[in-house]
């Protein structure tokens, strides 16, 4: 089909320049693409005995996860409306990368006690996982995800020490934080993965990563533990089965792409985000009175809030 | 064996059940069959048919309308044709935990076409559900087709040779997502660059899925047009009930007209435009306040360099 082709040419050209990385899946269509599917056990155990993340902290870099993964974080973290959820994570490590082959939902509900929460969870966890295995899904629990909904992704102060707690007991281990809100209204999905730092390590000075906002509310609690934690990159993964399956799925959902609409998904959310810059503009306002060097501070911060706001009003038009 | 439904159920299945079962099946694939790298004998094993899966898909039934979104896996036991049915309610409970709404509807599996033995199964289903549906899902990947390799199957008592028997009938589905499934979904279609997050990668992804879905509407306009040329120049046949399908299409549009929708409509407009113009006066103020500090820093009266001015 001649509009087919020349679609296609487009995306490889644009994907041409942007240097996207396909996974070795999408472009080889032999069996060793499917190969990451494979469960080496024996591997896995010994990579255990030699934990070589033990000495150095920044160990792992990169993680992986499989579209499978993916499309349940994302669909459960949606369905948790605004409320915070969580879940696990099945996989098994690569050298220096976390692969995230699987995840699955956990029946607690996330507030800011969720250390206890955990307690609850272990009993469906561990009867989850038999399952499993007895199904033939024989990965172990790699990492634990959970949703911070219209609010960014980042570690919060029990976040980070749940993390800590993790990484002493559980490795290896790793956080994943969805943003549900903030994937529906951008149209692009939200998520960050990390690991924390050791207790008492002092991290290398890292420039910082993408800016992103996060409401007044919240920022202290961003400021004070965003120095604990590393983000990792983040690349997804799929099977040659499953790139065909999506290439035929799109034909059905097109209509979907064309009738959504952000606006009216996200009236509240947007009207949100508004308010909120518009206190950090009075409160950036009220530093200026208060010091002579206030200007120099604010404005940097300022101009990047804006920024977002722009590429927000330039979405819902 | 397998002729059209007459039951009357739409059936709406969600992504979510496809990736599953794709899933699902690439991985008992490859357990079964060590990567290339591993041995050199692997030629004998790669030959094997694949083997099949089994699971069970939930969902919620609302009157005519079965929705499938989730799907977990089953154990089967090929010597019997059955599945183990402990391990069954056992993932069923865990399930409700985390989803108290889904009802187990149905059972899937994998392969080219349904078979004898998965009536067996069928029946036993029918058990927890009076009517099952069967999602067979065919993993031999043949580029040409354009349509979706799966089909859904329920079963129908008809009399055969004088014999009531329960055979498969296919049915029609639709694939129905929730708009979170949406952008994840086509996020890993187009594996777009993940850290690419400045506004002009984001606004271009969000044109290029627009642009092609508006590409997809144009074709598809584009054969129905010519399909419609061809019957009135006699190519083909005239049929009628396509063609008053068509007509009622085209009768429904424009969609929306009235003065309600109008109104509702010019006031996003108008919020929106609001918006926008309240950011671009944050901008410009941000930018002027630059500029003065930039024309303060290069012109200072009070500089402590002692007077050295960088003009640039």
């Amino acid at each position: 089909m001649d509009p087919f082709s020349s679609a296609a040419i487009a995306r490889q050209t644009w994907e041409l320049e942007n240097n996207i990385v396909t996974t070795t899946a999408a472009n080889d269509n032999s069996a060793a693409s499917d190969a990451i599917f494979y469960y080496d056990g024996a591997a896995q155990d010994a990579f255990q005995q030699e934990k070589p993340w033990a000495n150095d902290p920044h160990y792992f870099k990169r993680v992986k996860v499989s579209a499978l993964a993916l499309l349940k974080m994302v669909v459960h973290a949606r369905s948790g409306g605004n409320i915070e959820v969580m879940g696990l994570m099945q996989g098994k490590t690569d050298g220096d990368t976390i692969i995230v082959m699987d995840a699955f939902a956990l029946p607690v509900e996330g507030t800011e006690t969720r250390v206890n929460a955990q307690a609850d969870a272990y009993e469906y966890m561990v009867d989850y996982s038999q399952t499993n295995r007895q199904a033939g899904r024989l990965e172990n629990v790699v990492g634990w995800y959970h949703s911070h909904p219209g609010y960014g992704c980042w570690l919060s102060g029990i976040d980070v020490s749940t993390q800590m707690l993790n990484q002493q007991y559980q490795e290896p281990f790793l956080a994943v934080v969805i943003d549900p809100t903030r994937t529906v209204s951008a149209g692009k999905v939200e998520i960050g993965a990390f690991r924390t730092y050791p207790d008492g390590y002092k991290p290398p000075d890292e420039p910082v990563s993408e800016y992103q906002t996060i409401p007044l509310n919240k920022i202290e609690d961003f400021g004070v533990h965003c120095k604990q934690y590393y983000a990792l990159d983040i690349t997804y993964f799929k099977s040659s089965l499953d790139c065909e399956l999506l290439d035929l799925l799109w034909n059905k959902y097109w209509v979907n792409t064309l009738s959504s609409s952000p606006l009216l998904g996200n009236g509240d959310y947007v009207a949100g985000q508004i308010s909120d810059l518009a206190e950090k503009l009075e409160h950036a306002e009220n530093q200026l009175s208060h010091s002579r060097f206030g200007p120099l501070i604010a404005p940097a911060q300022k101009k990047k809030e804006v920024r977002k706001t722009i590429t927000f009003a330039s979405f819902i038009t | 064996m397998a002729s059209s439904s007459s039951s009357g159920l739409t059936f709406k299945l969600h992504p979510l059940v496809i990736l599953n079962i794709s899933d699902h099946y690439t991985r008992i694939k490859a357990q079964s069959q060590p990567p290339p790298t591993s041995s050199a004998a692997d030629d004998a094993v790669s030959s094997q048919p694949p083997p099949r899966v089994f699971g069970c898909v939930i969902g919620v039934q609302c009157g005519r309308t079965v929705e499938i979104f989730n799907s977990f896996e089953l154990l089967y036991d090929p010597s019997t044709h059955t599945l183990d049915r402990a391990f069954l309610e056992k993932k069923q409970e865990l399930y409700k935990k985390v989803f108290p709404h889904f009802y187990v509807l149905g059972w899937y599996s994998t392969g080219g076409d349904a078979q004898e033995s998965d009536m067996h199964i069928h029946k036993a289903l029918m058990e927890i559900n009076e009517s099952p549906v069967y999602v067979l899902l065919n993993p031999s990947i043949n580029h040409a087709q354009k349509d979706l390799p799966i089909t859904i199957y329920e079963s129908e008592l008809h009399v055969i040779d004088g014999i009531p028997q329960l055979i498969f009938v296919q049915s029609s589905y639709i694939i129905e997502t929730v708009e979170a499934e949406r952008i994840s979904v086509d996020h890993v279609a187009h594996l777009k660059p993940s850290d690419g997050s400045s506004a002009a990668t984001q606004l271009a992804a969000h044109l290029t899925g627009i642009h092609s879905a508006i590409k997809m509407l144009n074709s598809r306009i584009r054969v129905l047009h010519h399909y419609l040329l061809a019957m009135q120049k006699g190519d083909l046949p005239c049929q009628n009930s396509l063609l008053r399908q068509v007509s009622s299409l085209l009768r429904r549009l424009p969609a929306i007209e009235s003065e309600k929708f109008q109104d509702d409509f010019l006031m996003e407009y108008n919020d929106t435009l609001l918006i926008t113009y309240l950011a671009m006066f944050t901008n410009c103020s941000s930018t002027m306040n630059e500029m003065v500090d930039k024309f303060n820093t290069a012109y200072d009266r009070h500089s402590r360099r002692g007077g050295r001015s960088a003009f640039i």
